[in-house]
């Protein structure tokens, strides 16, 4: 090796003469050492700490996409985005004292610090601002404001924040918000949701998430060790891609929905403590109004909620959650009883002017019936509008159990209507196969069943959807609460077009007959509802007035027995040419024809007002 | 003497291996500390390093025109200085990052425990040579032999572990290949690990211990020194085969390397210039190192074979802990990279050091 090959003896050291064989073997071990853990570090490695080293430097910052907004009808804004502050800390910077000073200075309690700390615990990236306190106060932005550099990493930054213009209204439908979950965070990491990020949690919000929610922008750029931005050529040279990505607001939803008529129908329920109402056309089966109460206000429910707060709202009997128009199902009492005309007229049980005999009760085997009075003679207009339970029972002793249940099925009763939000129950229309399949039929449920009683079950916007078909002619549509979807700039991206799901199959005959027993009930003397009439629009509709259990234990509300019967009222309007079908339901209410129609009344002349002025039932009237 | 012979003379004895190679190490230094300090808060660090360097080759050439057996003589004296100035700086000197080891002298700070490195070497030489030559008792022997025991108590005391266990690897290194018999320094060993419970306890301070904690089990800090340590992996493995170019170095140019330019400048130059440009380095100093053994072994006398077996030591593990610690090898102590890293008595001791190895290497054929 070089000269040492060539190596002279020399007067040195004669020990090191000795032990030069180790001394290489020393060298050389060390820098094998070295070299082989640079050839790990560098060539093995490589690429892992180049990804490290490139993590270091690079930090993104997002830049929020607006929320679409929904619209009703008109153009009316429900839902838009009010500016707001949110807190944002970045683990990195944020020390332990900075936490320590950030708790103290804004006074967390125990709970929100922990909340704080779990939180910023989750980051995937530590370069990346977490969002740790949300819409705050002025006094609190004023508090950070002031602080500055004594909190580093903290950063208060304008945000727009979810807002629902009309607080409470139609509050089941629109829905809200609330920050995304651990779950649901895992499963949609893809679609671009991050921590932090809002979803819609219910109604509308939730359904059209995907158009609402627009494209989060984003801003890459290149910090040193310190965090800060690196705004030379050469360190925007090491960003790959696109430096700016601006964000795309997510669409408007315009809704069939009319606010107006939406606002006058929960006017209308305002002194009954639960309810529900529906207004759809008839015509396309559009949602003109839905109503349940009680309501939440949705403002409230995204937002600072405290855990006390949200356990109340959970907690209250009377349940402000759940939407009487979907997700709960009730007995449809005399309202069915149209129905069950239907099918007796259809099956030829019946004629329209067949009679029957009321007095005040029907045998069954050992068992008797009452009706709520004795009729004497009636036929089917006559049954409809006095809502003789006896015609009714007789009826189903004709038809039996089955032939009802597809008439009622055919009008889409006992199955979901489709509208995709909320739970949206099918309800039950019971058959002679139902009953066996749970411990046998008996004669009697069959009579129970033509009433809308026993094991009869149906939501509100069924039965709304339901008497649009009773309205037109049979066609039954699909619900429909979207009208179309609009870029923020207004452009329209989709329409939608009515859905008609069915056509039912009728003679004109028929469905006139059972037409004619409902303007009977509102427009002739004896009719259950007549009280109730309008002086100008011509209404069709039945009362119901239907029995069920206590619904609610501890409650207390003024005027309100919670033993009563619900209330219904359902029907169309104006006979001459039915533009609107409608429902009222108003639980524990009594009796349909003075609780429920009342208030259905005042909707119909909110929804057609001006429309209709004449009352004109000559040649309209069969 | 005319100027015509001088030349021949110089360009016959002058031991251009030995010089080239050590030109070649300062350039790539300078080079590289040119990247490492562009960024840093302090203005002027290249500028200075640069006239440091300047100083520097001038004392290596001064060191070896002046023939080394002048400092056989002075051996113990300068010993007894260099031990005497690093106690001195415990009560005089200017206190950085916890310890005093500067002396301000007029516009320069002199680190007296980089320069008593040179002492011990010649301190080493002349106790083998007085070894050999004279009839020392062992009692005398031993005595002398104290004089580097205390020298690293001292330093160690001031404190600073790094330079403490550097002369201590200097020495044993040196004696390993110059003792005639090694079983005393085995015994040495196995005192120092009986009493290794001991020094850990009451001998390390409290930063001491954690850094060797933390080298360890990363884990313990990860904000601290094992984040440093960390983030010099990063820059050593982002390099890959080629580098990412000259000042193209982002660990380095955006500071997430702490103080780079001292003891992490090895990191600088392999994220700038690869596994290619590491063994560039690398090979330098080996053959520096080799080549400085290969001095030894023809040196004219014992004094001058064992000057250079400790500079080689010194070289030697300079380079290897340094590395080693930027690497993630070694807990991260203050040692600094020959030639490369910033620092003025770094420089100057290593350029005095290789200056004394030319000095031998000259005169080695004039028997």
């Amino acid at each position: 090796m070089l000269q040492l090959d060539r190596h002279v003896p020399s007067p040195g050291v004669p020990e090191l003469n000795r032990r030069f064989r180790w001394l290489v073997t020393v060298v050389a071990t060390a820098f094998l050492i070295l070299i082989g853990r640079l050839w790990q570090l560098q060539v093995v490695r490589g690429d892992h700490y180049l990804q490290e080293s490139t993590d270091n430097f690079r930090a993104e910052q997002w830049i929020p996409a607006v929320r679409g907004k929904i619209l009703d009808r008109d153009g009316r804004v429900l839902v838009d985005n009010r500016p707001s502050f949110n807190v944002l800390v970045t683990p990195k910077y944020f020390t332990p004292e900075a936490r320590e000073r950030f708790v103290r200075l804004l006074g967390l309690t125990e709970d929100e610090a922990t909340a704080l700390q779990s939180r910023l615990g989750r980051a995937r990236n530590r370069q990346h601002p977490v969002m740790v306190l949300e819409d705050i106060d002025r006094d609190r932005l004023a508090l950070i404001a002031q602080a500055g550099a004594e909190l580093p990493g903290v950063a208060a930054e304008d945000a727009a924040h979810r807002h629902y213009l009309r607080g409470k209204l139609a509050a089941h439908l629109v829905g809200y918000m609330n920050q995304i979950n651990d779950a649901e965070l895992e499963a949609r990491r893809a679609e671009g949701y991050e921590e932090g990020d809002y979803i819609g949690r219910s109604g509308l919000e939730r359904q059209w998430e995907s158009y609402l929610r627009g494209k989060r922008g984003v801003e890459r750029f290149v910090v040193d060790a310190r965090g800060m931005r690196q705004p030379d050529a050469h360190a925007l040279g090491l960003i790959e891609g696109p430096r700016f990505q601006p964000p795309v607001p997510g669409h408007n939803l315009v809704l069939t929905l009319d606010a107006r008529l939406q606002a006058l129908a929960e006017e209308a329920l305002a002194d009954k403590p639960a309810g529900a109402a529906a207004v759809v056309e008839v015509k396309t089966g559009r949602i003109l109004a839905l109503v349940s109460k009680p309501a939440f206000d949705p403002n409230v429910m995204t937002g600072r909620l405290t855990r006390a707060e949200e356990s109340l709202l959970q907690n209250d009997p009377l349940k402000p959650f759940l939407d009487r128009t979907l997700r709960q199902h009730y007995f449809p009492g005399s309202i069915f009883k149209s129905f069950t005309a239907l099918a007796a007229l259809e099956a030829g049980v019946f004629t329209k002017d067949d009679r029957v005999f009321c007095n005040g009760k029907h045998v069954l085997g050992k068992r008797t019936f009452n009706c709520h009075k004795a009729h004497g003679w009636v036929d089917l207009t006559a049954a409809l509008a006095q809502s003789c339970d006896t015609y009714f029972w007789v009826a189903s002793e004709r038809l039996g159990i089955d032939r009802i249940a597809d008439m009622a099925k055919s009008f889409g009763l006992g199955s979901p209507t489709g509208l995709g939000l909320n739970g949206d129950v099918p309800g039950n229309i019971p058959t002679r196969a139902w009953y066996e399949g749970r411990g046998g039929f008996r004669p009697g449920y069959a009579l129970n069943t033509a009433i809308g009683q026993g094991d009869v079950t149906v939501t509100v916007l069924q039965l709304a959807l339901a008497h649009a078909a009773l309205a037109n002619g049979g066609e039954l549509y699909a619900p429909q609460i979207a009208l179309r979807i609009e870029t923020a700039a207004g452009k329209v991206v989709e329409e939608y077009r009515p859905v008609l799901r069915s056509k039912v199959k009728l003679s004109p005959r028929s469905l006139a007959a059972v037409q004619r027993g409902l303007y009977a009930a509102v427009n002739e003397k004896k009719g259950t509802a007549y009280a109730s009439r309008d002086a100008k629009i011509l209404v069709a509709g039945k009362t119901g007035t239907a029995q069920v259990g206590k619904l609610y234990r501890n409650v207390k509300e003024v005027d309100w027995d919670p033993s009563q019967d619900h209330a219904w009222f359902a029907g169309y309007a104006p006979v001459q040419d039915p533009e609107i079908a409608f429902v009222v339901l108003v639980e524990h209410g009594g009796h349909g024809g003075a609780v429920a129609a009342p208030p259905a009344m005042k909707i119909v002349r909110g929804a057609l007002g001006d429309d209709v002025t004449v009352k004109a039932d000559e040649g309209v009237v069969p | 003497m005319n100027g015509h012979a001088l030349w021949n003379r110089l360009r016959t004895h002058v031991d251009w291996p030995l010089v080239l190679t050590v030109l070649a190490i300062a350039t790539l230094g300078l080079v590289n500390l040119y990247s490492a300090t562009r960024n840093a808060p302090v203005r002027g660090m290249f500028e200075g390093q640069v006239r440091l360097m300047v100083v520097g080759f001038v004392l290596f050439i001064v060191a070896s025109i002046i023939d080394y057996r002048v400092w056989l003589r002075y051996a113990w004296i300068f010993l007894l200085i260099g031990v005497i100035a690093v106690v001195g700086v415990h009560f005089v000197g200017n206190v950085v990052k916890g310890s005093r080891r500067w002396i301000a002298l007029g516009p320069i700070s002199l680190q007296p425990s980089e320069f008593i490195k040179v002492a011990v070497i010649l301190g080493l030489a002349r106790y083998v040579h007085d070894r050999d030559n004279d009839d020392v008792p062992l009692l005398g022997l031993a005595a002398r032999g104290s004089f580097f025991v205390i020298a690293i108590l001292m330093i160690a005391w001031q404190p600073d572990l790094g330079t403490a266990s550097l002369v201590t690897l200097i020495c044993i290194s040196v004696m390993l290949l110059a003792a005639r018999k090694l079983w005393p320094i085995f015994v040495g060993f196995a005192a120092l690990a009986a009493a290794f419970p001991f020094l850990w306890s009451y001998a390390l301070h409290d930063y001491q211990r954690r850094r060797v904690l933390t080298f360890l089990d990363p884990s313990t800090d990860p904000s601290g020194a094992g984040w440093h340590a960390r983030q010099s992996i990063y820059a050593v493995g982002s390099g890959k085969v080629s580098g990412k170019g000259y000042l193209q170095g982002t660990q380095n140019q955006l500071n997430f390397l702490p103080e780079h330019w001292s003891d992490f400048p090895f990191s600088v130059w392999a994220e700038e210039w690869g596994f290619a440009g590491s063994m560039v380095l690398l090979g330098l100093y080996l053959f520096l190192i080799l080549w400085i053994v290969n001095v030894a072994t023809q040196a004219r006398d014992r004094f001058g074979a064992i000057l250079c077996l400790g500079v080689a030591a010194m070289v030697f593990w300079h380079m290897t802990v340094n590395i080693a610690m930027v690497i993630g090898l070694a807990p991260v102590v203050g040692v600094t990279l020959p030639l490369v890293s910033h620092g003025g008595s770094s420089v100057l001791t290593m350029m005095i050091g290789l200056g004394l190895v030319a000095s031998v290497s000259i005169r080695r054929y004039a028997h």
